[in-house]
Parts: C-alpha cells; structure tokens; sequence
C-alpha cells in the first residue's frame, strides 16, 4: 500500500470520527486513537523513516502538512468545548504582520482633492495633448506671436510653431472648438516652463485650471465659486482676496491671496479672471451673447502651503523617505 | 521697477509709507514690494566717527569710535573709505536692515563691535558696496536716519504687468496714486513753447512699412558734459541707477519720469544733420553703446543719418554716434516705434534695453513731444546750450484719443451686480477717461497714453478693478451645477490607489531627460529645440528610465526593496511635427529587492518576476474587464526576458519583463536583485464601453480535489503542462495549479511536480467515475507530451 493511500485514507477516517466525537471522553478516546505516542499519525511517521532516502523530502513535507491539519482540526473541535485554552501558545504581544506599505504621491492627493471639490459643483474633468502648436498654446487665448505677454511664460519649443504646452489652458481651447456652451470643466495635468531649476522653481509642474461659459456667468459668480473652492481646500476660516491682475486670455483678470498667518503674509494660489471675447470668437463662440470665467492654479504650489515643503524638486525625486510620509 | 516715493511727490502729493502705497498698489493691479523704507527702520542714527584706527588684528579692518550724539560705541568697519570726522549712517545694536538684516553685538576678530557703519547696498539704496556712505558734514549726530534719507530714498518696487506700458515711468504711477488719494496731478516741468535761435532745419525721413510713425528731431549746440547737479543724481540714485554724466542722466531720467524714451547723439559725429529711419542690410554690423557688436537683418529697423547707421530705431544707440566729454552739439531723438517691430527686433538679438520694453509694449505718441520738449529744458538747465534748430516733427499717425463705449447693461452682466453710473464716471474720469453718458452707458474718450484701453472689456477691468475687488459680492449660481461630472482618468485614479494597497510608492519623474540615456531605450525620441540643459533636452520615450532613476537613488540612500510606479505622458515621435508625434499615458511598475523583509512571523517574499506577474494577473483580471490574459514572450529592446500581455484575445494589454543586464550597467543603476518592470495600456481602464459584469451562478455541488504527481525533465516549462492540462475539453475541470516543485540538489535533471486539479459540476454531485476519466486524459497527455512520468503513489 502505498504512502500517498494511506495518508488520504488516513485523512478521510480523522474527518469521520472526529465528527462523531461529541463527549470530552470520546475526544479524547480519538485523541488517542490518531494522535496520541502510538496513535495512527505516529506509525505514519515510522513508515516514512524506512522510506528510500530520495523520496523522504517529498513526503516529509506531505506529513508535516497533514500533521497540522489534523492537529488543527482536532484543536478546533475540542476549543468548542473548552473555551480558549488552545490560545494559551499565541504571544500576541508580537508585532502584527508588516504589510507593505505604498502611497499615493502627494501631487496626485492635491490634485485629487481639488477635482473631487469641482466635481461636487457640477465640473466636469478633461485632458489634452503636452505639446501642441503654437495656436492652441498661444494664439487662440490672445498672445499673439510678437506680444509681450510672451515673456509671462518662459517656452520649450520643439519646432518653431509646437511647444511643449506652458499651461493646460490648450486643453480649453480644444474644448471649446469641439463642444457649444455652456461649458463647465476643469483640465489638469503637467506643463512646462523652461526656467532655471532650483528650490522655488522647476522645469515642469502641474496645473489644475478651470472654465464655465454660459450666457450669464459672472465676476460675482467667479468670486463665489473660488471662495467655496478655498474654504474647501484651505478651511472655512482662511482668509482670502482677489487682487487685480493681467492675463491675456482673461479680462477682468485677478489674482488670489490667502492669508498665511505662521508667515504673517499672503500668498499667491491662484489666477483667474473673465474669458477673454477673443478667446470665445477665436473658437466660434458668440461673445456678445456668451461669457465666462476661467481660473489656473499650480498643484506644487499648493502642496508646498498646504505640506510646508520648502523644495519643489522633492516632487521629482522619489524619495522613499519623502513618499512615505504621504 | 523700482519706484522712488520722492520721485512720485513730483507729480502728486500724498501722505503714505512706502509700506502703505505698496499695498494699495497691489490692491489697484500693481503687484508692489518695499524696497526700502526709513520710517520702518530703528536704531538708524547719523554717527559720528570720533576715530578711526587700524583693528590690532587685521590689516584690512578698522577700530572706530562712533558716537551717536550721546554715547561712543566701540564699531569694527571693513571699509577702505572709513575715516575721522566722516558723518555716517549708524545702525546700532537692535537695528534691522532691509532682508531682515539684524545687527546684534559681534566679536570680530577678538575685539567687540557694538553696531555697524552702513554702506548704500546694506541699506537699500544701491549696489554700491565698495564703501561706507558718507553723509553731509553739517548733519548733527544722532538724527534718526528716516529723517535723512526717508525723504530721497523710500522705494518700492512694482512689477508692472506687460498690458500696463502707461505705467512703466513714475508719472504713470503717480496718476495711479492720484486717483487712490484723490489728489490732483502737478506738472514738473510745465510744457512752454520753445523757440529755435535758428533756422537751420534737420529733414526727417519716416520709413514707408509705418515702423516709425512719429519722429521728432532738432539740434541743441553749446552743451558741456559735466556732472550731473546734486538733485538730478539723487533722483536717479533713488531708484539705484548711477549718474554718468548730465546728458545721459537726462535721457535716463526723461525716462523714467514720464516712460518715454529719447535719445541723444553727439551732432559732429553724424555725417550730416539729417535722419532717415529704414532697414537694416542682412548682416550689417552695428556697434552699439554696450560696446557689443551686433549682426542685424533686414527686420531691423535702423536710425540713419542718410549715410551711416546710427541707432538701432528704439532698441539702443551706437557707439559712433554716442555723446563723449567732448560733444558740444547734439541731435534730439524723440519718436514712436511701432511695437511689434521693436519687440521683433529685440528678441532677435535677445538685447532688452529700458527703452525697448516701453516701446515695445507700446508708449504714448503725444508724450514723443512732451520728452522733447522737458529735454531742451532740462539741457538748457543742467548742461547751458541752446536750440539751434527748427524742431522737426514728422508724424504719419493718429494723435488724437479713441473711443470706446461702454454698456451698462454689459458691465451688469459681468459684475453681477449694479455698480452705480455716478460712481463708474467717477473712476473713469478719475483715470483721465472722459465718460460721457449715453443711451445705454458711456462713450468714453481715450486719452493717447492709454495704449491698453481698446475695447469694452479693456474699461469694464478699470472699472471693476478701481471699484475694489473685494467691493463686487459673490454669488453662486446653483442654475448652472446640475450637469453630470465626468472624470474619464477616475478609473485610472482606482488602480492607482489598487497599486498602492499593494505596496506600491506612486513616482513623478521629469518628462525631461538627457538625450544619450533616452537613446538607450530604442525608440525615436522627441528632442527641445531650446533646452535649458544638456541634461533635459529630450522628452522620455518611456516610464522606465525614470523609475530606474528612483530606484537607483533609493538604493543609494539604503532602500534597495523598491516597488514604485508612475503614470504619465510618454513621447515618440518620428520627425519634430506635431502630427508625427504620439503622445500617449502610460503606467508602469518597477519592482526591486522585497515584498516583504524577513520577519517573526515568516520568510522574506521577494519582489520577484512572479510577484509582478501576480500584480498583472491581478489587475488585469478585475473582473469589471472580464478579461483572462496571456503572457506571451517576445523579443525586447532591453528587457531579457520580456512577455507581452494580451487580454486572451489579440489585443496588446501590457508587458512584463526582466531589465537587462546591460541597459542596467549602462545606465549605471544599483541594484542587487532582478530588476522586473510592468506595462499597463490604461486605455483599457478608460474605456467604458468594455466594463462588462456578467454574474455566474453560485454552483451548489461540491468540489473534488485530486492531485497528480509528475517526474519530469528540468527543461520542461510548467506552465506548458497545465495549459496541456486545461487543453481537456471538460467543462469539469475547473482549474489546475502548480503546488509543489522538488529537485533533488543531485540530479538536477528532472523535477517533481505536483498539480492540483479541481473538479466541478454544475448538474451533480461528481463522483469517481466522472473523474477518473479525464484523471486519465490528462496523465497519457501530459506523459507523451512531456514525457513525464507520473509518481507512484
């Protein structure tokens, strides 16, 4: 007869009469029976000492695995009837299993909060391409090639007439040539600046900006929308202020403060302003009859105030010891 | 731009703080800083230097005795110019310069200095550092230094936005200023007609592709170069530019006293007495006042005296033609450029001057003849000569305002709220717009320096923005939130945060990277046709790089156990054309070292190539995709092996695969174990249309387990046995797994492996029979396929 026979036989039987099993006597008479100094498990083992020496690792491990099952089996059966006398071995004062331990990077966690905050008033989220041609870039929200306005945002070409895009607002533009209003959309993604990298200041960032155009949105409205923006993002408490500004592509334009009271100074967190009308006529829009506002925001920056992070390029450096702390 | 507040009180007077003007500034669009502000400033007396000797040890130090009027402190002063008798400024013990420069007590080379003697640099007002500023001999001291130098020499500075040009001089903010305190605007330097001693005209030639619109020209004789006088200095020195001498300082301060700029040529250098503007030769040489010389094209427009050019038109003057110690006689220039030519012709040379930002952005044709006219007066002032020509004023362009209308019904609806017509016309008028009311709202006339007021919009921002900001209430407007939000990256957002309860760090690395390592990964890479560095000149083409970056540094710093990914854009692109490039996002897994570490409770688990094809199994099988996928080996680039992943049908989901050895010495990147990588298509996540739940029936009969044990050759890939395994076509046989592989460390030839197969049916309880029929299909299969034997039991 061979090993493996036995051993499910062996099996098959423990199951039976342990169900049968009722009385702390009977328990035990099967305690006996199969695990016990000369009970069925032991001469189990005794037949495995006389195997060929090539065999014995195979089922060495079988034995061991149906060892701790019966004894498992038989522990739980009789834990019903003694209440837990079978924890007594546990040290529970050992530590719980480490389990590994990831993170969502805490650009991402920014982001996410400020798409979940929109979202909740009804905006939707689009994407678009990171380089794009001049037109969408630029031209279509009122930089024309030879304007100063140009300096504002410091460019990587890739030829003279594609970029690689310097804010998500091509994304709007896109948007609008493809889609009527009323219109109701954050963008987000990264975008490029070809500046000197330093502690304040990086080659890329990330940009969450924002447009609703209908025929009646407001400055007033502009004003609410980003005040419940930044109670939600900074708490109901922060003190802000819209300070006028420039952008070619929004007039009205204005910047916002909040107010950092560890620092005793404001600090700049966002842009925005109203749609330019030669934004809205340059994708087909009746700008006598439609307007809006649009707003942009820096991710890096946000989470810099919100993280106290005094270098930008921690971001981009992957540091585990960083990453861990989000 | 820096801004002198006693500059300002030329043209207005107001009562406020450098601190205050800055911030109402800043509330009226003019983003302002203090530069510097005396009143703000304590423990800044004049001192008196008592004496001055050398410091007992060190040469290039001295000991001074400074007395404040009351007391003598002990100061250490390492300027060459410190001497005995000299009036200075003091900062003592307790005082806090500009940059929040605090002066305590110090031990400076073992003698103790109580206070420090100021240079300009330390105290706001210059670049000057070389030496100690030295004041006038008759000041007492003691006098607190706001009193001093307050008046001249409070500042701030003002980032002037490029749409503001009537703002770039102090004129212009000073109109700003009036219209915040109420005041009216003085005039310094009132416009009196100025008559020629002589007849002599100079002719003045416009170029015909309208360039150069407005040229005013004429000839002053009987200068002296000299020094500039005492006020005229100062006032250039308050906003931290250096006197030259007093025909230059004149040109510079027209400039900034009323943003327009002129220039100034030495009349016995030009070959007659003559202008005419054109183009520059492609290729001309022009050597300019910076003392470069500058290769021009025909897109430049040039000031010529007919022969020779003798300025690049509103860029920079040349060197030929340049006033010196000697000039007696010069020619006038006061002119409006065209902005687009100015601003083409600057960038080109990448030579920004002061006047090419102002005509750049546009400036004021009418105050081309104001600069004229303020210049022959101030020469005749501070450098004696007189007008020895007839002023020649050529103009080809519109002097007069425009107008614009304003609709009331239009800045309603922008504002959201009424803003009364008594106050619109009074902050219109205010900015010197003339509002006059119409049917409907306001015809406004523009004045000439308003080169930004062109259409409605234009005024509704002067209106809003003198109003206040803060004085427009918001609203919410909940009429247009009912839509639908859509987010087509959120399902992306879920698998991230799957990654991350896996263990995973989420990474963003720089699309940036060096061209030469970009190479590495084999495929047409998207180069910067301006990078900033050598170093970030190319975009990447794939997420590895970066994440064997992370890995790398992570490793460096003592965590080689690395599971990180990132999700972003990747480029390739064939030629630099936007059509030609793909622009696609992508996700990737790196995976390095352990799962887990060695612990109590059991042995490391490392993060191995089977880890990772878990983690693709795992995700790719959400069920939501009802996807069942393949791994199916191929060749790759630098990852040896590599598998690509299909959805079971034919589509390309992912890739799997171990980085080779090579890419990895090349790269340089630490590392100690396998280093495996794991493509994602989130395209498949995105897509909707393909989220195809369909709900299998819970199957009540019990399951039957056998297993089955093979002896087989080493060479014989497991995974081959169980798909020949599966290839049974037995609805039955509801899974096969590998469980057990044993090699004996002798023979390591053959294997042991054991299967466990499970069996199910969802008609019956299955019994023997039903089983061992297939039990026995599979074990001829697999024993001729592989020629495995199965183990005796």
């Amino acid at each position: 007869m061979s090993l493996d026979k036995t051993i499910k036989g062996l099996e098959t039987s423990f199951s039976k009469d342990l169900s049968s099993s009722k009385t702390p006597k009977e328990l035990e008479e099967f305690r006996i029976k199969y695990l016990g100094r000369n009970g069925q498990l032991t001469s189990l083992f005794e037949e495995f000492n006389k195997l060929p020496a090539a065999e014995k690792p195979r089922y060495g491990k079988e034995l061991n695995i149906l060892k701790n099952k019966l004894t498992g089996l038989y522990q739980k059966a009789i834990g019903a009837n003694d209440n837990g006398s079978s924890s007594i071995d546990i040290d529970f004062s050992l530590p719980g299993y480490n389990l590994p331990d990831g993170n969502i990077h805490p650009l991402e966690q920014i982001t996410s909060e400020i798409k979940s905050i929109f979202q909740s008033i009804g905006f939707s989220v689009a994407y678009g391409p990171e380089i794009d041609d001049d037109y969408h870039n630029f031209e279509a929200l009122n930089v024309p090639k030879h304007h100063p306005a140009r300096d504002m945002q410091d460019t990587f070409f890739i030829n003279p007439n594609t970029v690689l895009r310097t804010h998500t607002s091509n994304v709007q533009i896109h948007l609008m040539e493809n889609q009527d209003p009323p219109l109701r959309h954050i963008c987000c993604g990264r975008v490029f600046r070809n500046e000197a990298v330093s502690y304040k200041s990086f080659c890329l960032f990330n940009q969450v900006e924002g447009l609703v155009i209908n025929e009646t949105s407001s400055f007033a409205e502009m004003k609410g929308t980003l005040e419940y923006f930044v109670q939600e993002m900074f708490g109901k408490d922060t003190k802000m202020r819209f300070r006028p500004s420039y952008f070619p592509f929004t007039e009205p334009s204005a910047e916002v403060d909040i107010w950092n009271s560890k620092l005793n100074q404001w600090m700049e967190i966002l842009g925005c302003g109203m749609v330019n009308p030669n934004v809205l006529s340059n994708v087909g829009y009746d700008n006598e009859k439609y307007q809006g506002f649009a707003f942009g925001m820096g991710i890096e920056r946000i989470a810099m105030i919100k993280y106290g992070i005094k270098d930008i390029r921690l971001f981009y450096q992957n540091d585990k010891r960083f990453l861990e702390q989000f | 731009m820096k801004v002198s507040l006693h500059w300002l009180k030329r043209f207005v007077d107001f009562d406020l703080s450098a601190t205050e003007l800055a911030d109402k500034l800043t509330m009226r669009g003019f983003e302002s800083e203090v530069v510097t502000d005396f009143d703000s400033l304590d423990n800044l007396v004049v001192g008196e230097v008592l004496k001055a000797e050398k410091h007992p040890d060190a040469d290039k130090l001295k000991l001074c005795s400074v007395s404040d009027g009351d007391e003598t402190f002990s100061v250490v002063c390492g300027a060459p110019n410190v001497n005995t008798g000299q009036k200075i400024v003091f900062a003592k013990v307790g005082a806090v310069l500009p940059g929040d420069f605090k002066i305590g007590k110090a031990k400076i080379r073992g003698v103790e200095s109580f206070g420090m003697i100021c240079s300009e640099r330390e105290l706001g007002i210059s670049e000057e550092h070389d030496g100690i500023m030295v004041l006038d001999d008759s000041l007492k001291a003691g006098t607190p230094i706001k009193d001093i130098l307050g008046p001249l020499f409070n500042a701030i500075d003002i980032e002037v936005t490029p749409d503001k040009a009537f703002a770039l001089s102090h004129r212009g903010i000073a109109r700003e200023v009036a219209t915040i305190v109420e005041s009216k605007l003085k005039t310094p330097i009132s416009m009196a007609k100025i008559n020629p001693k002589s007849k002599e005209v100079i002719s003045v030639e416009l170029d015909k592709k309208g360039g150069c619109t407005r040229y005013i020209a004429g000839v002053m004789k009987g200068v002296k170069v000299g020094p500039s006088p005492k006020w005229l200095a100062d006032y250039l020195k308050s906003v931290g530019q250096k006197s030259i001498n007093n025909l230059v300082d004149i040109s510079n301060f027209m400039l900034l006293e009323i943003g327009h700029p002129t220039h100034i040529f030495d009349l016995q250098k030009l070959d007659k007495p003559a202008i005419k503007v054109s183009w520059a030769k492609k290729n001309e040489n022009f050597n300019a006042l910076d003392e470069e010389t500058y290769k021009l094209d025909a897109d430049h427009m040039v000031i010529t005296d007919t022969k020779n050019t003798i300025a690049l038109a509103g860029i920079i003057g040349g060197m030929d033609s340049s006033v010196t110690d000697t000039t007696t006689e010069v020619l006038i220039e006061s002119a409006y450029f065209n902005p687009v030519v100015i601003r083409k012709g600057s960038k080109k040379l990448n030579l920004l001057s002061e006047a090419s930002r102002r005509f750049e952005r546009g400036t004021d044709p009418n105050a081309a003849s104001e600069a004229f006219n303020m210049i022959v007066q101030l020469m005749q002032e501070v450098a004696g000569g007189s007008l020895e020509s007839v002023i020649t004023d050529e103009c080809s362009m519109n002097l007069q305002n425009t107008t614009v209308h304003l609709s009331s019904e239009k800045l309603l609806k922008y504002a959201g709220q009424d803003i009364s017509s008594k106050e619109v016309e009074q902050i219109l008028n205010g900015l010197h717009i003339d509002a006059k009311k119409s049917i409907n709202g306001w015809t406004c006339s523009i004045p000439t320096f308003r080169t930004d007021l062109s259409v409605e919009t234009d005024l509704i921002e002067e209106v809003f923005r003198c109003f206040g900001y803060e004085n427009i209430k918001s609203s919410f407007n909940y009429s247009s939130v009912m839509q639908y939000a859509n987010d087509e990256e959120a399902s992306i957002f879920s698998l991230k945060h799957h990654l991350s309860s896996l263990g995973f760090h989420q990474s963003y690395n720089n699309s940036l990277e060096e061209l030469e390592e970009v190479k590495l990964f084999g495929k047409d890479a998207v180069s910067v046709l301006n990078p900033s560095s050598e170093r970030m000149n190319t975009l990447r083409t794939t997420l590895h790089s970066g994440l064997l970056k992370n890995l790398d540094f992570n490793f460096k710093n003592g965590s080689p156990d690395t599971l990180i990914y990132e999700y972003g854009t990747i480029f390739e692109g064939k030629t630099d054309k936007l059509e030609d490039i793909t622009q696609k996002s992508s996700l990737s897994c790196l995976v390095h070292g352990d799962v887990f570490a060695k612990n109590v409770h059991f042995d490391s688990i490392s993060a191995s190539f089977a880890f990772l094809k878990g983690v693709a199994s795992n995700i790719f099988e959400d069920k939501r995709l009802g996807m069942k996928v393949k791994f199916l080996e191929e060749k790759h680039h630098y990852c040896d092996p590599y598998f690509a992943i299909t959805d079971g049908k034919k589509q390309i989901v992912g890739g799997l695969g171990v980085i080779s050895k090579s890419l990895l010495k090349d790269l340089d990147i630490s590392h100690k174990h396998e280093v495996v990588v794991l493509d994602i298509d989130t395209k498949i996540f995105t897509d909707y249309k393909n989220y195809n739940t369909k709900v299998e029936d819970i199957i009540a009969y019990p399951v039957v387990s056998r297993d089955l044990n093979f002896k087989m050759d080493s060479s014989v890939k497991v995974g081959d046995v169980v798909k020949a395994m599966k290839s049974v076509n037995q609805s039955i046989l509801q899974n096969v797994s590998p469980v057990d592989i044993y090699q004996s460390k002798k023979d390591k030839s053959s294997k042991d492996v054991l299967f466990s197969l499970s069996f199910q049916s969802s008609k019956k309880t299955l019994e023997d029979k039903d089983v061992n029929a297939i039990i026995t299909e599979i074990i001829n299969i697999v024993s001729k396929k592989f020629n495995a034997k199965l183990r005796d039991n």
